[in-house]
């Protein structure tokens, strides 16, 4: 699995490298100077440093949104509004961290706050139904995943299926805290203290939203053999 | 190791399992799990259980790479903010030479609650003058005042002739009081008390309410909800139409809304909720025609759902289904779902786009009972 950017600014971070390695990880701060750069001038209200900026990290931030909320409209909203908080705070990044994992944190916590939003409209629960120019984008997620990669081996094909019809059930039982965590450690490759520190808890939490997290989806999968 | 010993260790160490599989636990945790494991053969079929699915989370394709694979939605959202960054960046005309573009850019950022202040603002502004006002009218007039009760009924055509200095509501129109003391000024200065069965003290409240920027928004705010409880009289119910539709001040026409919406929805109050949605200016309005209308859906019968319009008259992007009820004129649940349906896609206020997606989700949802 190729672990996102973000993976690797919080590692670094964080003090444990163990999913980077050297070479990588010289880039990153060779892109970190030219980066503080980036951050200083969009500061100062240059439009086209903001810009250059969004557009070094939204194609990662859409990604996040579209593997947490599962649905491109709002995927579509937590882009808007994780941008615009960055936009709106900049002039309060104080480089305490980089600010790819400043960004991640803002990002997070929009997911965070869009899932408790919609797990509190029982109208959101549905996936959306409407189509929009994007062929398929409306239709839920892991519904879709059942007409997805025809393989070879029909007996594989079909137990592939057959877990990913019960993972998106299993999926909607975990609060909206549970399902970021579970996302950030086994999808992003995040550590504990990291998710912790993004989502602005303590690992102990954090430790236990995924204990939960797992136990839950594991008993509704059950044996999967 | 005693059996109820060896289920205690058990569960403590498939307690560690989880963290074990993805290295999240310390060296002292590592070596006791490890040891268990070498003596435990029920634990290792529960780790051996832990990595498959592991594996089986971690091979699923995720929806990131997949609802966007051709860059589209990227593409979009960046378009969208940037339209956005270019609203909050760019003075209009207007605001050129103003001091207040940080309040420009808040209200952009916050449509809802831009609209939610302002309708309060008017509300106080209103309320405030309007006591004021009669305070200040109350000391110059009170000696000069005949007190004179007409005989006959108070048209529009005599109102018109007049001035109205002054309309007190004692104590207060919002403690459910109806008792009212108009003054107006004519040749004769006339006096009314009374409460709201009488029907010049309508007439004249009514004929304030319609009349506009005539009278402050404060007072037309007072005989607004003073009217409330008599809307079902025609000569109100007219007035309050035309403060809806075309009175100057929002609250004023968001009052008006409300005050027909109690009195009990026809055609013609939703034809009027249809309009400002439709056509208000202000987004406070549009949002609050929107549950009005909503809320008037869920009073009427369902027996009377029937199929209407055809998919395809729909625009596209649509996602109501098309059974819907018929009702007088424009009033149809038909012309309410096209209008929400053309506010969720075009509407400028993002507040009232979301707000019109999630009444025609309400639709859709009742329908499908």
């Amino acid at each position: 699995m190729s672990l996102p950017r973000w993976a690797l600014a919080f590692a670094d971070e964080s003090g444990q490298t163990s999913n980077s390695d050297s070479a990588l990880a010289s880039v990153t701060s060779l892109a970190s100077l030219e980066e503080r750069a980036l951050v200083e001038q969009a500061q100062g209200g240059s439009r086209a440093a903001f810009e250059e900026l969004v557009r070094r990290y939204d194609r990662d931030v859409l990604r996040l949104a579209l593997n947490l909320m599962k649905r491109t409209e709002d995927a579509r909203d937590v882009y808007q509004e994780a941008f615009l908080k960055v936009y709106r705070n900049l002039h309060r990044f104080r480089f305490e961290c980089s600010f790819y994992t400043w960004l991640y944190r803002i990002v997070t916590n929009v997911c965070l706050d869009q899932l408790r939003r919609r797990q509190a409209r029982p109208e959101d629960q549905a996936p959306e139904s409407h189509s929009t120019q994007f062929e398929d984008a409306g239709t839920d997620f892991f519904e879709r995943q059942r007409e997805h990669r025809a393989t070879l081996d029909p007996e594989r094909h079909l137990l592939g299926q057959e877990i990913k019809t019960r993972l998106a059930a299993a999926m909607q039982t975990l609060s909206p805290r549970e399902r970021v965590v579970f996302e950030m450690k086994h999808y992003q490759g995040l550590k504990l203290r990291a998710i912790g520190d993004a989502l602005g808890t303590s690992e102990e939490t954090v430790k236990n939203s995924l204990f939960r997290a797992t136990r839950k989806l594991r008993s509704e999968l059950g044996v999967l053999r | 190791m005693k059996p109820a010993e060896q289920n205690k260790a058990c569960a403590e160490i498939a307690a560690l399992l989880v963290f074990y599989v993805c290295d999240e636990v310390n060296e002292e945790e590592r070596a006791l799990i490890e040891r268990h494991l070498g003596n435990c053969a029920a634990c290792r079929t529960q780790l051996t259980e832990e990595r498959e699915f592991q594996r089986a989370i971690g091979s699923l394709p995720q929806a990131g790479d997949q609802l966007d694979a051709a860059g589209m939605l990227l593409s979009q959202c960046r378009s969208e903010l940037a339209e956005t960054l270019d609203d909050l960046e760019r003075p209009t005309k207007r605001d050129k030479g103003l001091r207040f573009g940080w309040l420009r850019g808040w209200m952009t950022l916050h449509p809802a609650w831009s609209a939610a202040t302002l309708v309060l603002l008017g509300l106080v502004a209103g309320t405030e003058y309007s006591q004021w006002s009669s305070g200040r009218n109350d000391e110059g007039a009170q000696d000069q005042v005949v007190n004179v009760r007409p005989s006959s009924r108070l048209t529009d055509d005599q109102l018109s002739k007049m001035a109205v200095a002054g309309i007190n509501f004692s104590p207060s129109p919002y403690s459910g009081s109806k008792n009212v003391r108009v003054r107006l000024s004519a040749e004769q200065p006339i006096e009314l008390n009374g409460n709201l069965d009488d029907s010049n003290v309508r007439s004249v409240l009514a004929f304030v309410v319609k009349s506009g920027e005539r009278f402050d928004s404060g007072m037309r705010l007072d005989c607004v909800d003073a009217l409330k409880a008599r809307a079902e009289d025609s000569e109100v119910r007219s007035a309050l139409l035309a403060a809806a539709r075309k009175d100057q001040n929002p609250a004023v026409r968001l009052k008006a809304l409300e005050a027909l919406h109690d009195a009990g929805i026809d055609s013609t109050v939703r034809q009027a909720l249809l309009e400002s949605l439709q056509h208000d200016s202000n987004p406070g309005v549009r949002v609050e025609a929107v549950n009005l209308l909503i809320r008037s859906l869920e009073q009427t019968p369902s027996d009377t759902v029937v199929s209407a319009a055809p998919v395809g008259e729909l625009p596209s992007g649509s996602m109501v289904q098309t059974s819907a009820r018929p009702a007088a004129g424009d009033g149809s649940i038909d012309t309410v779902i096209r209008a929400l349906d053309n506010l969720q896609h075009n509407d400028p206020s993002r507040y009232v786009r979301l707000r019109s997606a999630a009444a025609l989700r309400e639709i859709n949802a009742r329908n499908d009972q």
